[in-house]
């Protein structure tokens, strides 16, 4: 990076020891990031910033984080950007075949099982990402459940949140969150949710997109958000 | 004296034959008729159930035909079991070659990589051949919409319209006949209809009797292939059957 070329900033070295500047962030942070996802009255939301960038420097504003795996079933992912990709295409490969073999959609749940399945095959050499699924199962209830890089699922009744600034978006769900949001009214919630968390992490933000789920069809807006 | 030598698929026969694969043509010859013609706006894939008995549970999904990606699907003639394992080989192989490459798989491709595992089996291992013949469909970039037969040597070809499964010759002179590159869709299902009528040995035509399959590509929609249902084949059956009365 950065520090390579030209030398560690003066300000940022030790005096005492000359240690290096701890400026490597931890793998999960490497290129920062946030999803959150919600249940409302019959529909789910799941929504993520679309920062890409690689430490502190910003590289892209339209990162893909949230898949549309099966009709009525989102992926949210967080973590290494690499991790993020591959594992949607597995996911894709999973699904697909699923579909084909039994000619049925992927319930939510067993969607979330496959995924906590994949994740775990690689337990001493994890994937770096931490895995959200939000959808309608085949009856129109809502699903949402987290998992960290290893597997360990979450199942949540409210909402379920990933990334870099899960404080701050845990916080702002419990605040905001109530049972029973009608759709516009989960919109803004998740909204505002995502967008106050990100505004204060670094290295999440620089666009939102939205997606709200319902027995109907997805509808998704992006967000215009501060570009920082 | 061909029996002699038919025991092991992996030799030749002083003729220059491969006896095990002959054979499995003719189990193949006993097996439903599959149609597949190419047409302007579409393929057709149609195929003759040959039920075995009015005991058997109705199955939701279908034995003649498959899907095998988004954007292909096959019509099976000949042994059922045999047909389901190269299916899903199929299957495996389209979405490996979209894992690694984030594309679909072209339609030749998908056949090859098919038929080169049905080769296998005529020339290693000892195992007999597949008892299946494949009529691809299917869309690509490159070369749009696309028609493959396979056969159990291992031997592919593109076709404009083709017919495998009991009755072929049959099916294949009336093609030969009727085809022509101004067909639309609808003509190409009348058409579809039209060989399997005069190749099925029974006296009426019910859309149970019959799975029919079409594979369109739209630039809005992309490749769709859809299992015409009982309604609309009725409808198809009753315009047929006024133009051929009206021929008469």
């Amino acid at each position: 990076g950065i520090n390579a070329e030209y030398g560690t900033p003066p300000h940022l070295t030790s005096t005492l020891n000359k240690q290096p500047n701890r400026f490597i962030m931890s793998i999960m942070e490497y290129n920062g990031g946030a999803v959150v996802a919600m249940v409302g009255k019959g529909c789910v939301a799941i929504a993520s910033d679309k920062r890409y960038g690689v430490q502190a420097q910003t590289v892209g504003f339209d990162f893909e984080k949230v898949f549309r795996i099966q009709e009525r079933t989102f992926v949210g992912l967080t973590g290494l950007a690499t991790d993020v990709q591959t594992m949607a295409s597995k996911l894709e490969f999973r699904t697909k075949l699923y579909e084909l073999r039994e000619e049925r959609q992927m319930t939510p749940k067993v969607l979330a099982h496959l995924l906590s399945q994949l994740l775990y095959e690689k337990r001493f050499g994890p994937y770096f990402t931490e895995p959200v699924v939000a959808g309608l199962d085949g009856k129109g209830e809502p699903y949402i459940c987290a998992m960290d890089l290893i597997g360990a699922q979450e199942l949540a009744k409210d909402f379920v949140v990933t990334g870099t600034c899960t404080e701050n978006l845990f916080g702002m769900c419990e605040s905001l969150w109530r049972p029973d949001l009608e759709e516009d009214e989960l919109f803004e919630i998740v909204s505002q949710c995502l967008l106050a968390s990100v505004d204060r992490d670094a290295t999440s933000g620089w666009g939102a997109v939205v997606h709200i789920i319902n027995a109907d069809g997805v509808r998704t807006r992006h967000l215009k958000t501060r570009q920082d | 004296m061909a029996r002699a030598y038919d025991a092991r698929t992996t030799i030749f026969s002083p003729e220059g034959r491969l006896y095990q694969v002959e054979y499995a043509m003719e189990a193949i010859s006993h097996a439903g008729t599959a149609v597949g013609i190419l047409s302007t706006s579409g393929i057709v894939l149609a195929a003759e159930k040959k039920s075995v008995s009015p005991l058997l549970e109705p199955v939701a999904s279908s034995d003649k035909m498959h899907k095998v990606d988004s954007h292909v699907a096959v019509a099976v003639a000949g042994i059922t079991a045999d047909a389901n394992i190269l299916v899903d080989h199929s299957r495996l192989v389209a979405q490996r070659y979209s894992y690694e490459y984030g594309e679909p798989q072209p339609v030749e491709q998908l056949v090859r990589r098919v038929c080169d595992m049905k080769q296998g089996y005529t020339q290693f291992g000892g195992l007999r051949p597949f008892g299946v013949a494949f009529l691809f469909a299917g869309w690509d970039e490159q070369h749009g919409l696309q028609l493959y037969a396979s056969d159990p040597s291992g031997n592919y070809g593109g076709w404009k319209a083709r017919a495998i499964g009991a009755n072929a010759q049959a099916a294949t002179s009336i093609l030969k006949q009727e085809w022509n590159d101004e067909l639309d869709l609808d003509g190409a299902l009348k058409l579809a209809l039209k060989v399997l009528s005069k190749t099925m040995d029974s006296t009426t035509l019910t859309p149970d009797k019959l799975d029919f399959a079409t594979l369109t590509h739209s630039e809005a929609g992309g490749v769709a292939f859809k299992l015409l249902g009982n309604k609309r084949m009725q409808k198809l059956l009753d315009e047929t059957t006024l133009d051929n009365t009206e021929d008469d």
